[in-house]
């Protein structure tokens, strides 16, 4: 069921995504499209252990901030093109994801959720009260700017315009869609679905739970560390609040949670739907209203928490089936109540 | 470090402790009674804060005045959130048990709508509210004793005597009290389950209207501070066992000292580290805490 939504509306969105700057040439619409994308992308890493897991991270940030940190520095002190330090970057997010989630996967809903954070904001801390540790400038709560090298420059991942930014983002989405699809169809797939189903049941049948859920973990912080590097790279500028503070991995979870957790294309649309209401509210009365967007996806993730507890993409994917006939519609609703009832 | 230093830091750290614990009450009753972890204690004490600053501010009300005010106005607040954004949650589910991430998140969405409305009214500016208290001290044994963290600190006592007593002894607390225990009889009791749901809302945030008041004369305010107060709260419930009220003032207490003889060997930002260091520290060794049952 889920690929068909997938494909049906994926395909056309990822067609439009791709003719876009054929036809925008403004630099500050192409920068808003960015960043729908990077949000996307960032969703859909989250969703890659959370959404099929079933636990909230709030921490992920973690994992974006340490690698946009590697990168930069890679870059501004040993001269390492961002392209590796990106790679180097998600491999140090991944490696820290290992204890972290060791330690935090035996705890259960809020206490995960609150652990999550509490490890964020120790490393936010951390990073805004050291200016140099041995030997490493890291600036403290100021931040790192990447300075120009001047021009379009691949190796050095800087571009005059916001093209080449925009397809690097697009084609960073379509890899980590692409990456979840073959993640949910695979035993790694399936192990995740049945822990978070019944975790105990899934250990009883011999799954190791911690485990595959660390192996996931992983996955999706070395996802999540290349786009903290590539958000580091499009601002050539980072900080502790921005690049790692809550607010990120709030994002995440938000979009995620509104648009599908647990599917491939939900994440995505989390991030159309919300990203562009943000960006419109910033940019038309935000000036005068500080926060007014945030109070806008709150209320939107209260909305989606009590009408649509599995995402926007439910009722897409009910319309989808209702073209069907009657007899599609009432296995589709069936099939989504199990889900829903046997989903956490 | 010398022994005075020591001692004053032990003395403040048990002031302020005992104020955690007045401030975590009613994270510790919510969650006891309906097994809701609010995201947005915190935000809901920042607004308290934002209210007794207002009334200063305009009216020029001493904040301990101002408690006539807040404490009634973040009971309204609690009851509504309950009744208009919760309660569906509790509705919608079959098995009458709500799924705790959902409530959660939901939580988490009135923490972004709350902090940020006040972001919005007043500003990112630190305020404060300058008044006689914050500057007086009285000297026990040598030891110089701020009067305003006194004051919260017996407040916190006070409110969590008369707490357990209220629940123990009057129609509603036995009712709180019968939901706590098992929803589903304290239903066909014919006790109004949603009622009891609205009113212990209600209660674990008046409690805070009561500590945003006592904060302010001391205690800077930020529209972003919610969220450490939030998470500490549930450090502190955590620490004394959830749904335990002299748990939560005795975790505060707990908290408190660690944190202001830990802010004695590194900078006063650093210490937060600390909080969340113990905070893991706590649920690694006891996933469900240190009085739970797992």
């Amino acid at each position: 069921m889920r690929t068909k939504i997938t494909f049906v509306l994926g395909l056309p969105l990822l067609a439009l995504a791709l003719a876009i700057p054929l036809f925008v040439t403004d630099s500050y619409i192409l920068h808003s499209m960015a960043m729908v994308l990077f949000f996307a992308y960032m969703a859909s890493s989250w969703n890659f252990v959370c959404g099929y897991v079933g636990q909230l991270s709030l921490g992920h940030s973690a994992f974006a901030g340490v690698a946009g940190y590697v990168t930069v520095l890679l870059f501004t002190q040993l001269g390492v093109t961002p392209w590796l330090g990106m790679l180097a970057g998600g491999a140090s997010a991944a490696l820290l994801s290992v204890p972290v989630g060791y330690a935090t996967f035996r705890l259960k809903g809020p206490y995960f959720t609150l652990t999550t954070i509490a490890f964020a904001e120790i490393l936010r801390i951390w990073l805004e009260n050291t200016d140099d540790f041995l030997g490493i400038p890291l600036k403290g709560a100021q931040g790192l700017t990447v300075p120009p090298v001047g021009g379009s420059n691949f190796l050095a991942f800087q571009f005059d315009g916001k093209v080449p930014y925009y397809y690097i983002i697009l084609a960073m989405l379509v890899g980590v869609m692409a990456a979840t699809a073959v993640m949910e169809r695979s035993r790694l797939g399936f192990y995740l679905k049945a822990i978070r189903g019944d975790r105990d049941g899934a250990e009883a049948l011999g799954v190791d739970p911690t485990r595959y859920s660390l192996t996931a973990l992983a996955i999706s912080a070395f996802l999540t560390g290349l786009g903290g590097a590539y958000y580091a790279q499009l601002f050539r500028y980072i900080n502790p609040e921005r690049n790692m503070g809550i607010d990120l991995s709030i994002d995440m979870a938000i979009m995620t949670i509104v648009g599908g957790q647990g599917t491939i294309l939900g994440p995505t649309l989390g991030a159309l739907l919300l990203h562009p209401i943000g960006e419109m509210v910033r940019a038309t009365i935000g000036g005068s209203f500080l926060g007014l967007h945030l109070i806008l996806y709150g209320i939107m993730l209260m909305l989606a928490v009590i009408y649509f507890p599995k995402g926007i993409i439910v009722p897409l994917q009910r319309l989808l089936d209702g073209r069907k006939g009657k007899r599609a519609v009432t296995r589709g609703a069936v099939k989504a109540d199990a889900l829903e009832g046997k989903g956490q | 470090m010398d022994l005075l230093t020591l001692s004053f830091a032990v003395i403040n750290g048990l002031l302020i402790g005992g104020i955690y614990g007045g401030v975590a009450l009613g994270l510790s009753l919510i969650f006891g009674v309906m097994r809701v972890i609010n995201f947005a204690h915190g935000s809901f004490l920042m607004l308290a804060m934002y209210c007794s600053y207002l009334l200063w501010a305009t009216l020029g009300l001493h904040p301990y005045v101002s408690i006539l005010a807040t404490v009634p106005f973040l009971f309204v607040v609690g009851y509504f959130v309950q009744g208009v954004v919760i309660s569906p949650l509790f509705k919608r589910e079959r098995a009458l048990v709500v799924e705790p991430t959902s409530a959660l998140l939901l939580t988490a969405g009135v923490y972004l709508v709350v902090d940020n409305i006040v972001l919005m009214a007043f500003g990112p500016d630190v305020r404060s509210v300058a008044v006689d208290i914050t500057y007086e001290s009285i000297f026990v044994a040598g030891l110089p004793i701020n009067l305003a963290r006194l004051v919260g600190f017996l407040a916190a006592i006070v409110v969590a005597a008369a707490l357990s007593f209220w629940l123990k002894h009057s129609e509603m607390g036995r009712a709180i009290r019968a939901t706590a225990q098992n929803r589903d009889a304290a239903s066909l009791s014919g006790i109004n389950v949603q009622r009891v749901y609205n009113v212990t809302f209600g209660l674990g945030c008046a409690v805070l209207g009561l500590f945003g008041a006592l904060l302010v004369p001391f205690f800077s305010i930020t529209p972003n501070i919610g969220l450490s107060f939030g998470i500490k709260s549930f450090l502190v419930v955590v620490l004394g066992g959830i749904g335990s009220i002299p748990g939560s003032i005795l975790g505060g207490l707990l908290l408190g000292v660690f944190e202001s003889v830990a802010s004695q060997f590194v900078t006063a930002t650093s210490a937060a580290i600390f909080s969340f260091g113990l905070f893991i520290a706590i649920l690694l060794l006891r996933p469900a805490g240190l009085m739970g049952r797992a």
